[in-house]
């Protein structure tokens, strides 16, 4: 094995080069010792390439800076070399040993550059190869997200095929009546949007159809869907889940319950794009909000672009019951003073209001924390409280891809700061509403990033893997499911070798190299180049030797 | 088994959090006992006990397993489940008469240098009182 080490530009002064590289040649198995001012630099890579060129070397030391830096680098340089780049170790002497201390690090250098050398020698390598995957993507829910997402994953030139349960598009736009502080309303949205899919010949949309399971994995998904009673496969490279959210009516802590006049959104839009069916125009309308449900960011956009579509279409008195009125998203601000501009009276209760029906009429008393009185308010219509939820089927179609969801029941795997839209399953994607409480901006946001990832992964039209980097022995499995459970990654399925004969495989594609399979395999049977516990021990043993 | 007897620290070191905070910790410059051995796993859900009793048998004095914050890790439950066996391993070493505070689990960001420096620097007064 050959061992570049590097002095950093002779900026690493507490160690001793010379006495190191002396040391290690006479260890068994090391073919030279180059020691170089700047491996990094071009002059660096010409040392390396000439050096493995001219002698016979199977495998490398490079003891420099801190892999995260320049490990990349050097994978693709010797890949060039034609020497397997997981014949490469690596011992971190800037950083992590002549930067951590001020005195002389020479004898602490040189273990570290041990524990590489033991490391490398167990070193085994692994093929790269190139796999095509599918540059089909399917996308499940039709409404905002999912038909936004198909026209501009389309603009990649990436397919898409919108499966859509109901037998239009459009979601939840079809359920709303203004879109108040931005410049396109919903049914113009919608319209331009259903344009744009009809025209492009890389979506295919399939209404009044549901996913009915998947199988294999990113690249080459096989889905099942039904449509019209007949069930039929197709593959598919991504998933992406804009399944959206539904609305319920909250309980109601009160002794009335939703009917004639305690109405739901959605029924007041009904009534709003039909007002000549109304028996005589209501004068007074009330909305309530929050009174269980502090998470209440889509209903108040919803209360406030109904409340002025209310004045705008009906004119009656408005009064919005709130507790504190969430303007976290973009443009809502703006929606608030207009409102309150055009007329719509905001009552803000600490205490949940009392509610019941008199004569007709919904009666509701609330105390006005900033008043500091009682309000008395009878009013024609209650517009209810509501929240969002998740879409029915979520559950259902989250444990057949075995994807998690958080307390709430929308998706959402692992950390939401790092990987907002992705889901633990490579190539499985959640975006917009089904994510939780989302306006139309942050869904759009969902959607670039989305997009991104799903490019990245898709579009070259091949992937590059690690043929089993980590792989499990046949011989040694005894199919206890132990990995299969706990890979986070779902990329290990149980495989039929005979007929008395099971065991584990992994998924190269779909393996996202955490080890934890390796770590809990009662029988040992898991081995992960690079990290197996021979190679992990073998530097346990070098240290303090 | 003579414990500690090269007084080594062993940290076990998740690539995506406590490499980089030791990483940082050096480009700071901030000085931190030399008989800490870094290893580099890619999540700390690869660390076994296997791994923790062998470092003790190798004459460790202390073993630190470092991951990702609870709830950050990349693996999801990588962290969680390197947590459990640092307990396990406790248990373990104090069944056989060793003293259990030998072996910690230490959840760090990427940019907390100085919690690296913190964790690595209690171990080491730890295994010094001992």
């Amino acid at each position: 094995m050959g061992i570049f080490l590097c002095d950093c530009g002779g900026s690493l002064k507490n160690i001793d080069f010379s006495k190191i590289s002396g040391d290690l040649e006479k260890l068994e198995g090391v073919a030279f010792v180059d020691v170089s001012h700047s491996l990094c630099l071009e002059e660096g890579e010409r040392t390396i390439s000439s050096r493995i060129l001219s002698e016979d070397i199977d495998r490398l030391v490079i003891a420099a800076c801190s892999p995260e830096l320049h490990e990349r680098k050097f994978v693709t340089l010797v890949e060039k070399l034609g020497l397997n780049p997981n014949l490469l170790s690596w011992a971190n002497i800037r950083e992590q040993c002549s930067w951590s201390l001020e005195d002389d690090v020479t004898e602490k250098a040189k273990e570290l550059i041990r524990m590489a050398i033991g490391k490398a020698r167990l070193l085994r390598p692994v093929e790269r190869r190139g796999v095509p995957v599918s540059r089909q993507v399917l996308i499940v829910g039709g409404g905002f997200s999912g038909m936004k997402l198909a026209i501009e994953l389309s603009k990649l030139g990436l397919g898409t095929t919108i499966v859509e349960r109901e037998s239009i598009l459009g979601g939840k736009l079809n359920e709303a009546e203004g879109f108040y502080g931005l410049e396109i309303g919903p049914r113009r949205m919608l319209s331009l949007m259903m344009t744009a899919i009809e025209e492009d010949k890389n979506v295919e949309v399939l209404t009044s159809a549901e996913v009915r399971g998947v199988r294999g994995e990113v690249g080459g998904f096989e889905v099942t869907m039904k449509r019209a009673g007949e069930e039929h496969s197709r593959g598919f490279g991504a998933i992406v889940f804009a399944t959206g959210y539904r609305t319920e009516i909250s309980p109601q802590n009160s002794e009335i319950r939703p009917g004639v006049n305690v109405i739901s959104h959605l029924d007041l839009v009904e009534m709003l794009r039909a007002p000549e069916r109304l028996e005589r125009r209501p004068s007074i309308i009330g909305f309530i909000l929050d009174v269980c449900d502090e998470n209440s960011r889509l209903p108040t956009i919803s209360a406030l672009n109904n409340a002025l579509a209310v004045r705008d279409k009906l004119g009656s008195e408005v009064y919005v019951f709130c507790r504190n009125l969430k303007v976290d998203s973009e443009g809502v601000e703006e929606l608030y003073g207009e409102a309150r501009e055009r007329g719509v009276v905001f009552v803000k209760f600490d205490e949940a209001p009392q509610m019941h029906c008199d004569d007709g009429q919904v009666v509701i008393e609330a105390r006005d924390v900033l008043l500091g009185e009682e309000v008395v308010l009878r009013c024609d219509f209650l517009v209810a409280d509501e929240r969002a939820l998740p879409s029915e089927g979520t559950k259902a179609l989250g444990s057949m891809l075995n994807v998690g969801s958080d307390s709430q029941g929308f998706y959402q795997d692992g950390n939401v700061h790092l990987y907002p839209v992705a889901s633990a399953r490579k190539g499985v994607f959640f975006v917009g509403g089904c994510r939780g409480n989302m306006d139309l901006a942050r869904a759009s946001n969902d959607i670039a990033s989305a997009v991104m990832s799903i490019y990245a992964l898709l579009g070259p039209g091949e992937t590059v893997i690690e043929v089993e980097k980590v792989k499990v022995d046949r011989d040694k499995c005894r199919a206890c499911l132990t990995c299969i459970r706990a890979c986070p990654h779902g990329a290990i399925q149980l495989l039929r070798l005979s007929a008395d004969k099971e065991a584990a495989q992994i998924s190269d594609l779909a393996c996202d190299g955490c080890g934890i399979c390796a770590a809990v395999c009662p029988a040992k049977a898991i081995s992960f180049e690079g990290y197996s516990d021979e190679q992990m021990l073998a530097e346990l043993e070098t240290i303090g030797k | 088994m003579s414990v500690g007897r090269d007084n080594r620290i062993i940290a076990f070191c998740c690539e995506k959090s406590a490499y980089l905070a030791a990483d940082r910790a050096g480009r700071m410059r901030l000085c931190y006992p030399d008989n800490v051995r870094i290893i580099r796993v890619p999540c700390a859900g690869r660390v076994g006990t296997l791994h923790i009793l062998r470092a003790f048998e190798e004459g460790a004095a202390g073993v630190l397993v470092m991951g990702c914050q609870e709830g950050a890790c990349q693996h999801l439950t990588g962290n969680l489940r390197a947590r459990d066996r640092v307990r396990y391993a406790a248990a373990l070493l104090r069944e056989v008469g060793m003293d259990g505070e030998r072996v910690k689990m230490v959840n760090l960001a990427p940019d907390t240098a100085e919690k690296f420096v913190r964790a690595v620097k209690d171990m080491a007064e730890e295994i010094k009182e001992r």
